[in-house]
């Protein structure tokens, strides 16, 4: 909301700057700023919660409080009434508008000029001036924060009826939009049709037109509660829409209505009837009497602030006391009925505090026993593997939660995704299932910024199947494409394949400890290359996949190299328990190599895994340290040259006792596989 | 001594001598020391000999023998000396070309400032908590004090998805949840994403939070105050200027944001702030006469903007290499 400074000063003698009034009012919860177009606006940003000073008024009478003035409310609007022409008006539901008058102006003078000072007021304002009548009833309205609305009398049929809304009723409003609306919504209508959403906009036809002579000004209370939400639902966000969801001051109609009257008669002329007013006293808002407690203040707030202190500073506020125990334990304290924002203790607390200076509460250390608390489990993991990860030479990003439907259906087809109900656009309307298409995402962005080493990790959430207790698990995933370093002349220029990056993983399950807990089966997932991908298995458990991108998806990706993704659950991922040191002597191991020639289709994993069911004490380690074909090596078959490591812990090994155990490793694996041995 | 041995032995240290390579060395070694060796083949004649000569020929050939080793060893250290000495001087590489890069990752930087921050408040006693990102209107809204309708909730522009789930708009949920599980007193961050339906040059429709929360008997304002001046102080690495200033959130009262002043002379607002509203604990059942307590929220991404000085929050969910490889 934006006012011309030189209005508020109208209504209190402040002699302070603008500069200050912003100052002032930002450090009491009103947050504003000065604007120089062409004259000095301020600009204000309210909380919901301070409906009040939705107005010149409202505002002023918060300057004058902050400064202890006076606050000229009490201008005169005493209007004469010239005839006895009315309205009928008909209230279907007090309880929705516990207030309306109403006044037949007949006579006015519809092509009038607008006053140049209520123009230039309302321009600053941001308001178009439109027409006299229109003009004068948004002035009032900035003014006293009252919205009113004027009818053509032609335009209403018999009377004015403040109904609900029927089941699927339409209606046509001023901006020429047909909303829908249902009994939850409050109208104004005569007995034919309805001439408006109550509080929010008016009816097509209904309003001031360029030959309108006779009108019909309404000012009403309209129950905050009915309104709220509303403007939201029909996407109508009005400046009387938003002042009635907030809480109009529901003691101003009469003034406001005065007040219009007063100016329509000064400068369109006009002759004013009688004010019809329908208010129901048990309906309309009261404020009841707050028990503020001397000690709940301290409290919460820390500080004690003296009692004539809190006296001046509700008094300011236009709040009545009442001691009790002579202000002994606290007092009863009834705020205005503008301010709809206070109804607790709480809500007193608060306003002493902002009145007193937030400045003026001291800044103070709890005290309380020392507690030492062990470094969360959660942050030590999170560092450990992002350390790791990075050291590995990754790099991390973070990706938005929600993808496109085209990235999410390279995620599979038989995934529940989750779709969202109002995305932003379609690109972000589906939660992700998968990191994976993210950092396909990020490859290609910085694929075309020239980068030609490329690994990318990232960890997050995944969302899947909205109806089960488990929709979101946190994952890590990433990426590895092109080259295995940046171009360097120390080193030939290789790709990353599938290995580097397996490789990549065996280092972090080792660093957890899981390593040899960790079994990689061949096995197919919807963006992964058939053949080149593993299932990573923990404990008999399927934790994740590693594997290259599906060439097909390459291709459509118009990529020249095949990138290698990974992705695990991360929340299975335990930080390893304290480690137990392994009192070891080392005596000298001793190796021997064996070379063999193997069908291609035959695992290693499988090969190793028999000689290591043998259970032979004293073999430490099997290293793969060359796989070969081509040349020398028939079709259809690979040589793969193994090192066996022996080590026991109390001796030295003989060449004896180790070809006993090379002779028991080689019968077992050539009577269980269809493999030779290489000759040297 | 014979003449052929002292002749021998003359011969022998003076090739030594005159001997310019390793190779020749060792050649020369075999030629005098060697199995079919001068000396060995004179050592051979000791059997053909009479008693009473064997000892002093002996003796003589053995002092001959130790005399060559003694010269071999000194020739080979001078000559393997000489050798580093040349090698020295022809085989110095170029020290200034790069040494062999691995290629080095990088730590997103609201990853950084999340742990930094996470880092001070666990000094300070408090302690992490998690919340799921899709939740329901009652924790993310109703228990905090927003009922349906409220005008609050149109501040928080909501993505929906069926049966009344949401994405979280805030980390505030993550208190409400505490509570339910821990009850009071309690102490904690809660760090985490957070959406919002809104996206323009300053907004993202996805950013971070660190939520805190603190309810025990005797907490209060002045507290909230001090805890918070000391978060930022540690956060920027430099004794700041802040101002609380009122504000208004439903789940507090009173409220307030609160503003750093920037080196240009500018109030910043970096984060809200307040006293948790007793309504909050009523609707938990838990005491709100007893306890009393500070809540606050600030948005990672304006902090890790405010310390590194990163102008457009867009960048962080760019996920470019040149952007993230300066935070290595």
């Amino acid at each position: 909301m934006k006012l011309p400074a030189e209005w508020l000063k109208e209504y209190c003698d402040i002699n302070i700057t603008n500069e200050q009034i912003v100052t002032q009012l930002t450090m009491a919860g009103i947050e504003c700023e000065l604007l120089n177009e062409p004259d000095e606006v301020i600009d204000i940003s309210l909380t919901p919660n301070r409906a009040d000073c939705f107005s010149v008024l409202g505002v002023s009478r918060e300057l004058a409080a902050l400064n202890n003035m006076n606050f000229k409310s009490d201008q005169n609007t005493q209007t004469t009434i010239d005839h006895n022409d009315e309205i009928e008006i008909k209230i279907e539901s007090p309880k929705d508008c516990p207030v309306l008058m109403v006044r037949i102006i007949n006579d006015i003078d519809i092509n009038a000029t607008t006053p140049a000072v209520i123009t230039k007021r309302l321009n600053s304002s941001g308001i178009q001036s439109v027409n006299i009548i229109v003009d004068i009833t948004n002035y009032v309205m900035l003014e006293t924060g009252q919205p009113l609305h004027a009818y053509d009398l032609r335009a209403i049929d018999s009377e004015l009826i403040v109904r609900r809304g029927h089941n699927k009723e339409n209606i046509t409003l001023l901006d020429g939009s047909i909303k829908t609306v249902d009994q939850n919504f409050l109208l104004i209508s005569d007995v034919a049709k309805a001439l408006g959403i109550a509080g929010i906009m008016g009816g097509e036809n209904s309003g001031i037109q360029t030959d309108t002579k006779n009108i019909v000004l309404e000012s009403a209370y309209f129950n905050n509660e009915t309104i709220m939400g509303k403007p939201r639902i029909l996407n109508l966000h009005t400046e009387s829409g938003l002042r009635f969801e907030r809480g109009v001051d529901p003691s101003i109609q009469n003034h406001a209505i005065e007040r219009a009257s007063k100016l329509i008669n000064e400068y369109s002329g006009g002759k004013n009837g009688p004010i019809t007013n329908s208010t129901s006293i048990s309906e309309t808002p009261k404020r009841l009497p707050i028990l503020l407690r001397k000690k709940r203040i301290h409290q919460i707030l820390g500080i004690t602030i003296p009692n004539n202190r809190i006296k001046e500073i509700l008094t300011k506020l236009n709040m009545k006391i009442k001691e009790q125990d002579y202000g002994y334990s606290g007092w009863m304290v009834t705020p205005p009925l503008f301010r709809f924002d206070i109804n607790q203790e709480c809500d007193l607390i608060e306003e002493l505090a902002r009145l007193n200076g937030y400045d003026n509460i001291d800044e103070q250390n709890e005290h309380g026993e020392i507690k030492l608390n062990k470094t969360s489990v959660r942050s030590i993991k999170i560092n450990h593997i992002n350390n790791l990860m990075s050291g590995l030479g990754y790099s991390e990003v973070i990706n938005y939660s929600f993808i496109s439907p085209s990235m999410s259906m390279i995620q599979g087809e038989n995934i529940n995704t989750i779709d969202i109900t109002n995305p932003l656009s379609i690109d972000m309307s589906i939660m992700r299932a998968s990191l994976l298409p993210g950092l396909l995402n990020n490859l290609l962005h910085n694929l075309k910024r020239q980068h030609r080493a490329i690994k990318l990790f990232e960890s997050g959430k995944v969302f899947k199947n909205l109806n089960t207790p488990k929709q979101e698990t946190e994952m890590l995933a990433g990426i590895g494409y092109g080259l295995r370093m940046d171009e360097q002349w120390i080193t030939k220029l290789k790709t990353i394949n599938f290995y580097d990056i397996k490789g990549d993983l065996e280092r972090l399950f080792s660093s957890l400890r899981i390593n040899t807990s960790i079994q990689y089966d061949k096995s197919t997932h919807p963006m992964l290359c058939p053949g080149r991908t593993a299932e990573i298995i923990l404990d008999g458990k399927t934790i994740g996949y590693i594997g290259e991108l599906n060439p097909e998806l390459s291709m459509d990706l118009e990529l020249s190299e095949q990138p290698i993704l990974f992705e695990m659950d991360k929340e299975v991922l335990k930080l390893p328990k304290k480690i137990i040191h392994d009192d070891q002597t080392y005596f000298p191991s001793s190796r021997r190599d064996i070379s063999i020639i193997i069908s291609e289709e035959q695992a290693i994993s499988e090969i190793i895994k028999v000689i290591n069911t043998l259970n032979i004490k004293e073999l430490k380690n099997i290293i793969v340290f060359d796989v070969y074909k081509g040349e020398n090596i028939e079709t259809g078959r690979i040589s793969i040259a193994l090192g066996l490591i022996f080590q026991n812990k109390s001796r030295t090994l003989t060449d004896d006792e180790i070809d006993s155990n090379m002779s028991e490793i080689t019968k077992r694996i050539l009577s269980t596989f269809n493999i030779k041995l290489r000759k040297k | 001594m014979t003449t052929s041995l002292s002749d021998l032995l003359n011969d022998a240290l003076n090739e030594i001598e005159e001997c310019k390579t390793l190779n020749n060395l060792e050649k020369l070694r075999v030629k005098y020391l060697g199995k079919k060796g001068h000396i060995t083949s004179q050592l051979k004649k000791l059997g053909s000999m009479k008693i009473d000569q064997k000892p002093s020929f002996g003796q003589e050939i053995n002092k001959i023998k130790n005399q060559i080793e003694a010269k071999v060893k000194a020739k080979k250290i001078e000559l393997k000396k000489s050798l580093i000495t040349t090698n020295i001087a022809t085989q110095s590489i170029d020290i200034t070309l790069p040494g062999r890069k691995s290629l080095t990752g990088s730590i997103h930087p609201i990853t950084t400032t999340l742990s930094d921050i996470e880092n001070i408040f666990l000094n300070a006693g408090f302690l992490v908590e998690d919340g799921p990102e899709i939740e329901d209107e009652h924790h993310n809204f109703t228990a905090l004090n927003i009922p349906e309708n409220h005008p609050a909730r149109a501040m928080h522009d909501t993505f929906y998805f069926d049966n009344n789930l949401l994405l979280r708009t805030h980390t505030s949920p993550i208190q409400i949840r505490s509570m339910e599980k821990q009850g009071v007193p309690i102490k904690i961050i809660a760090p985490g994403k957070v959406f919002r339906r809104d996206s323009d040059l300053t907004h993202i429709p996805m950013f971070h939070q660190i939520e805190g929360l603190v309810i025990d008997q005797g907490i209060n304002f002045t507290h909230l105050k001090g805890i918070l001046h000391e978060f930022i102080n540690c956060f920027f690495e430099l004794p700041m200027e802040l101002r609380f200033r009122p504000s208004y959130f439903p789940f507090t009262e009173p409220s307030a944001e609160v503003d750093i002043l920037s080196e240009d002379g500018k109030w910043l607002e970096i984060l809200g702030c307040g006293m948790v509203h007793p309504k909050v604990l009523d609707l938990l059942e838990l005491d709100s006469e007893k306890y009393t307590g500070y809540a606050f929220g600030m948005g990672v991404e304006r902090l890790a903007m405010l310390k590194h000085e990163i102008k457009d929050i867009r960048l962080f969910y760019d996920n470019d290499l040149n952007f993230l490889e300066q935070f290595k």
